[in-house]
C-alpha cells in the first residue's frame, strides 16, 4: 500500500516560470488493485507516477510504502526500494539499443550481483510467460512495437516487484495490442501486484480491470471512480 | 557463457598483458645477449678515448656533444644557428649550463 | 563472488554502451593507441639509449682539458702536459689528436683520430662501419683524403670496425700521427686536447680547480660531465619529437574531452533509465568507470607492445628521419632492449587514470539526478 499526504512538486522553484505540477495530493493506493490515472496531458499524471515510483522527491508531503515514510531516505536506499519494490513500463519502452531483449530483461538485476545462470533462468521464464523467449537473442531494435512492449513488462518484472507501475503504456499500440496489455496486467493482479497506470486511452481507462480511475487536472485530483 | 562481451574484453586484456609479459621477458636475456655488443663499445670507448654516442653526426657540437664549448652552436657558419632536428633532441650539455665560472 | 559477477554485469552494459557509438569511439581508440605508442616509443629509445650511454662511456676518460681562445677550440701545447703532470694526484697526462674531415664529395663528415697503437704504419687506416657503408669500400680500399695544401692523401684500409660497435663508431676514420698532421698541416709540439687518468675519482673536482688556476686559458671536462650530458641530452621534455607530438596529444586532448565530457541525449536517456530500474548513483558510475578503462587500457596496452616492437624490432624505424637530420653518416644499430618499469608505471597513471576520470566525471552530474527525466522524453 502507498499513501500519499498533501504532496506538492513544484519545478523552476523561485524563478519567473515557476509552476506546480503536483499541487496538494493526497492519495492511498490500495494493495493488488489496478489504479489508472485519467487526464490530459500536463495534468500532472506523469509526476504523481514518479514520485509514486520513488523516482522524484515531492518539494512537499509525505510518502508511505506500507508504512514505511520514505521521502527523508537518502537517495541509495530509494534505488534500494525502485529495484525490489517497483518494475516500470515506459511510453516510449526505454529499451537499451545493442543489447538482446534476454540482456535487457535482466539489467534491472545486474547489481545485485546475481549469478548469471539464475539470472538468466528468470528472464527467460518471464519472456516465455509473455511469448517472446523466442526473441530473446534478437537485439531490441529487431523487435515489433507489440514485441518491445512485452520485453519491457518483463523488464518490469524481473526482480518480482509489488507495484507496476506504467506510463502510458499503449500509446504506441493498436487496439488489439492494447486490449492484450489490459489482459496481461490484470492476470499480474490476481498474482498480487498493484498496479498504476497514467493513460488517457479509452481501452485502458473503459477496461473492466481497472479497480479504480482517478481523474487529474492542473496538478490535482479532480474525480476518484471507484468501480468496485 | 562464451561470447559474453566481459568475457571477450578479458580475454583481449589477457592476451596483451601476456604479450606485454612476453616482451619483458625478451628484454631481459636482451641485456644478457647484448653483454658481448656492450663490452666491446666499451672497450673501445676506453681504448680509444672516445667521450660521445656516434648519433648525429652533421656538426660538432652534436656528434660530441660532451666535448661542446658554449659558443659551437653559431660557429659551423653564420647562417646556422641550429642543425634541425637533431639541435633539438640535443640539449645544450648540463656542465654547460649550469657551472658558472667556466667558459 | 558477488563482486566479481556485479563487475562483470556492469562491464557488459559498459562495453555495449561503447560498442553501440562504433564509429566514434573506435577513432578514439585509434587516436588514443597512436598517443600512447608515440610516448611510449620515445620513452622506449631514450631509456635505451641513456641506458647505453651510461654503460658504454663508463670508460671514457677521467678529463678531458681543452684549450679555449676567443671562444673557440684551440690547439693545446704539449706542454701543458707537464705542467698538468706535476698535479698531485694526476697518474697521467697524454694528449690526443682528434678532428672533423668534411668529405666534400660525399657530403659527409667524419671523425678521425689518432692512434698509435692500432694504427703503427703511416699510410693505413681503420674505419667505421659507416664510413665502409658510405664510401662502398671495404679492407684494402683506398680512400682520398684531400690535405689542406690542395694534395691528396690515399690511404688504406687496413680493417673496417665491428658492425657491433656502430652506435660509438660509425663515423671513425682511425690514422696515424704523421698521417694526421700531414693532412691538417699541425705543427708539432700541439695536439687536440689532453686527457687525464687520476689516482683517485673523487679528487676529479681538485684537480680540475688546479688545472684551471694553473692555466686559464683551458677548460677541463670531467667524465661525470660527459655522463650527464647523456643523461640531459635524451630528456623527456626535451625534444622536436615532442614537439611534433603535442600537436597530436592536442588532438587527442580535444577529441576525448569531446567524448567523454559531453554526454549525449542518448547516454543520459540512458543512465535516467538504469536509475529508474534501481541501479544506484554508484553503479551508474561504476559503469562509466568500466567504459573509461576500456577504452584506455586496451588503448594502452596496444600502443605501448607496438611501441616495443617499433623501438627494439625495427630499429625505431619512424623517428630515423628525425635521428638522422642532416647528418649523411648514421649508424645502423640495435638498441638493447630495455623496459624501465617506472617509466611504464607513469606513462599508465598520466594517461589510462585522466582519461577514466575524464569519462567519470560528467557522468557524475547526470547521475545524481532524479531518474524520472527518462519518463518525460
Amino acid at each position: 500500500m502507498i499513501e500519499i499526504k498533501n504532496i506538492r512538486k513544484v519545478f523552476n522553484a523561485g524563478k519567473t516560470n515557476e509552476f506546480a505540477a503536483i499541487d496538494g495530493v493526497s492519495l492511498q493506493v490500495d494493495s493488488d488493485r489496478i489504479t489508472v490515472f485519467k487526464g490530459p496531458s500536463g495534468s500532472g499524471k506523469t509526476t504523481l507516477l514518479s514520485i509514486l515510483g520513488c523516482m522524484v522527491r515531492p518539494t512537499s508531503g509525505r510518502i508511505e510504502v506500507n508504512g514505511r515514510e520514505i521521502t527523508s531516505l537518502p537517495e541509495q536506499f530509494l534505488a534500494e526500494i525502485r529495484r525490489s519494490g517497483f518494475g516500470f513500463i515506459f511510453q516510449q519502452y526505454n529499451l537499451i539499443r545493442g543489447m538482446t531483449a534476454l540482456e535487457n530483461v535482466m539489467i534491472p538485476s545486474y547489481p545485485t550481483g546475481e549469478r548469471r545462470s539464475s539470472l538468466k533462468k528468470r528472464a527467460v521464464e518471464l519472456l516465455d510467460l509473455f511469448n517472446v523467449s523466442h526473441k530473446a537473442g534478437s537485439r531490441v531494435e529487431e523487435l515489433s512495437g507489440g514485441e518491445a512492449q512485452r520485453v519491457t513488462i518483463a523488464r518490469a518484472l524481473m526482480n518480482n516487484p509489488r507495484f507496476v507501475i506504467a506510463d502510458e503504456p499503449t500509446a504506441h499500440l493498436d487496439t488489439k495490442l492494447s486490449r492484450e496489455f489490459m489482459d496481461i496486467m490484470l492476470g499480474l493482479k490476481t498474482e498480487g501486484k498493484t498496479i498504476l497506470i497514467a493513460s488517457h486511452d479509452p481501452v485502458v481507462c473503459d477496461s473492466i480491470a481497472v479497480d479504480r480511475l482517478v481523474g487529474m487536472r492542473d496538478g490535482r485530483i479532480t474525480t476518484v471512480d471507484d468501480r468496485r | 557463457m562464451a561470447g559474453r562481451r566481459s568475457s571477450i574484453f578479458a580475454v583481449y586484456l589477457l592476451i596483451h598483458l601476456c604479450i606485454l609479459a612476453l616482451l619483458w621477458a625478451h628484454a631481459q636475456p636482451g641485456q644478457s645477449r647484448a653483454r658481448p655488443d656492450l663490452e666491446l663499445k666499451r672497450q673501445m670507448v676506453g681504448s680509444l678515448g672516445l667521450t660521445d654516442l656516434c648519433l648525429f653526426t652533421e656538426a660538432r657540437y652534436t656528434r660530441h656533444p660532451a666535448m661542446a664549448d658554449s659558443n659551437a652552436p653559431f660557429q659551423d657558419h653564420p647562417m646556422s644557428f641550429d642543425h634541425f632536428p637533431s639541435g633539438s633532441i640535443v640539449t645544450v650539455p648540463e656542465h654547460l649550463r649550469y657551472e658558472s665560472g667556466k667558459p | 563472488m558477488t563482486f566479481i559477477q556485479k563487475q562483470r554485469n556492469i562491464l557488459d552494459v559498459a562495453l555495449c554502451s561503447l560498442l553501440r557509438r562504433k564509429g566514434k569511439n573506435l577513432s578514439l581508440v585509434v587516436a588514443y593507441v597512436f598517443v600512447i605508442f608515440l610516448l611510449s616509443s620515445v620513452m622506449f629509445i631514450t631509456d635505451a639509449l641513456k641506458r647505453e650511454a651510461s654503460f658504454v662511456l663508463k670508460d671514457t676518460p677521467e678529463m678531458v682539458v681543452q684549450r679555449l681562445v676567443a671562444g673557440r677550440h684551440e690547439l693545446v701545447p704539449t706542454a701543458y702536459a707537464k705542467v698538468i703532470g706535476k698535479i698531485k694526484g694526476v697518474q697521467s697526462v697524454s694528449a690526443r689528436l682528434w678532428g672533423y674531415y668534411y668529405d666534400a664529395t660525399n657530403g659527409a663528415n667524419y671523425t678521425l683520430i689518432v692512434h698509435q697503437d692500432l694504427i703503427t704504419s703511416p699510410g693505413s687506416i681503420m674505419v667505421g662501419r659507416g664510413v665502409a657503408r658510405h664510401l662502398s669500400a671495404g679492407e684494402n680500399g683506398t680512400i682520398p683524403f684531400k690535405a689542406c695544401d690542395g694534395s691528396y692523401l690515399f690511404l688504406e684500409i687496413r680493417s673496417v670496425l665491428p658492425s657491433e660497435s656502430e652506435l660509438v663508431s660509425a663515423d671513425l676514420v682511425l690514422m696515424s700521427e704523421l698521417d694526421f698532421r700531414r693532412l691538417f698541416q699541425m705543427p708539432e709540439g700541439y695536439a687536440t686536447d689532453l686527457v687525464l687518468r687520476v689516482r683517485n675519482v673523487r679528487e676529479l673536482s681538485t684537480i680540475a680547480a688546479k688545472v684551471v688556476q694553473l692555466l686559464p686559458d683551458t677548460r677541463p671536462v670531467s667524465r661525470d660531465e660527459i655522463l650527464r650530458t647523456y643523461d640531459a641530452v635524451f630528456s623527456w621534455r626535451s625534444g622536436l619529437v615532442i614537439v611534433i607530438f603535442a600537436g597530436a596529444l592536442c588532438a587527442f586532448l580535444i577529441l576525448a574531452w569531446d567524448k567523454a565530457t559531453g554526454l549525449s541525449a542518448e547516454e543520459k536517456r540512458e543512465i535516467g533509465l538504469l536509475k529508474a530500474v534501481g541501479w544506484e548513483t554508484s553503479d551508474v558510475l561504476l559503469m562509466k568507470f568500466w567504459e573509461g578503462m576500456a577504452v584506455s587500457l586496451v588503448s594502452f596496452l596496444t600502443g605501448i607492445i607496438l611501441a616495443y616492437l617499433h623501438i627494439f624490432f625495427t630499429s625505431a624505424s619512424l623517428f630515423e628521419p628525425a635521428l638522422k637530420g642532416w647528418s649523411v653518416l648514421y649508424p645502423d644499430f640495435r638498441l638493447t632492449p630495455f623496459i624501465d618499469g617506472q617509466h611504464a608505471a607513469t606513462l599508465f597513471f598520466l594517461t589510462v587514470v585522466p582519461y577514466t576520470a575524464a569519462t567519470i566525471v560528467p557522468s557524475w552530474r547526470t547521475a545524481t539526478m532524479d531518474p524520472d527525466s527518462v519518463m518525460r522524453s
